[in-house]
Order: structure tokens, then sequence, then C-alpha cells
């Protein structure tokens, strides 16, 4: 009995350390989203800058 | 007898209106003409501010309309950049990307504090930020 005791307890020794331990990063984790968002506002600007120049001709001469 | 009178009045005042209006606009377009002559020659060109530029020296008339049209341009920058929560700076240079696009060959150009150039037969390198553009 006691030995089993002994058994069992190595064995959950043994499967804690198999174990992965997952720390959580010190620092917080940061995803960068602004070159999407400024990738957009050029494409947008682009249609615009055509409507632009297409509704303001004078302003445009070629 | 009043109403008649007024009614010719007013008609009168149309007609000086609409020849004022067409006096106006012959001389716009003769400007413009001189202008566009400037713009084929390269005296004038665009940059890639957005806004036109002076090459080499050019008459009164023509350095005037230059300044006239930046002024209005800003005027439109930053109507578009109040639209898109953009700089003005920003609105202007997207701009420039299609102006910049739109040159023909012989007129002149200059991106960022470079020298102005001339366009040749094949196409421009545009600023990194016109890419994506299209």
């Amino acid at each position: 009995m006691k030995r089993m005791t002994i058994m069992t307890a190595g064995l959950a020794g043994l499967a804690l350390g198999g174990c992965i331990q997952v720390k959580s990063p010190d620092k917080p984790i940061e995803i960068n989203l602004n070159v999407k968002v400024q990738q957009e506002v050029v494409v947008k600007l682009q249609r615009d800058a055509q409507d632009l120049i297409q509704n303001n001709p004078e302003l445009f001469p070629q | 007898m009043t109403g008649k009178m007024a009614k010719s009045r007013w008609l009168a005042a149309a007609m000086l209106a609409l020849a004022g209006g067409m006096g106006m606009s012959g001389a716009a377009m003769a400007q413009s003409a001189d202008l566009a002559a400037a713009l084929s020659s390269g005296a004038v060109g665009e940059q890639a501010d957005g806004y036109m530029g002076v090459v080499t020296s050019v008459s009164a008339p023509v350095r005037k309309e230059v300044e006239s049209i930046n002024i209005k341009r800003r005027q439109a920058y930053t109507d578009l950049a109040g639209k898109r929560g953009v700089t003005v700076q920003d609105a202007a240079a997207a701009t420039a990307c299609q102006t910049l696009t739109r040159l023909k060959a012989g007129q002149a150009y200059r991106i960022g504090g470079g020298a102005w150039q001339k366009k040749g037969s094949s196409a421009i390198a545009l600023p990194a930020y016109c890419a994506s553009g299209g």
C-alpha cells in the first residue's frame, strides 16, 4: 500500500514534469493595423483625386 | 408702363451681365492658351506636392495664372482632406500621383526637393506612396 502511494506520487511527478508551461508575456501583444488603414486611405484618396481632377478641369490644365 | 420699363431694364442688365461674362471667359481662355503652351513646352510643370510650379521664366499673366490655380487647388485639397479626415498635404500628394501620371512627353515635373525633369517617352518613376493607388 505504501509502495503504491510512492509509485503514484512518482507518476504524478513525471506527468507534471511533462507539462508544457505557458507563461504570459511580460509585454502586451501589439498588432499593428496601421499599414492596412494607411493603404486604404491612399486607395480611397486616389479615387477622390481622380474625381477632383475630372470635376475641376480648370484647376488641372494639361 | 412701369412694368414694361422694369422688364426692359432687367433685360438690359441681363445682357450686360452676359456680355461681361463672355468678356471674362474670353480673357480666361486666352490666358489658358498661354498656360497650355507653357505646360507643353515645360516652362511650367507639376510637382509631387500637388501644386504647379514655374520652371523657367514665364510671362506675368502665366505666372499669375499658376498662382491662382494653386490657391484654388489648395482650397480643393483642404475640402477633400476634411471629407476624408487626412491632412491637406496627404490629399495634395494623392492628387499629385494622378497629375504626374497624366503628364505627356515634354512636360516638366518635380518630385520631392529634386530638380525639374522633363518627361520622356517612358513612364516616370512615381513616389512610392502612389503605387497602391493604381
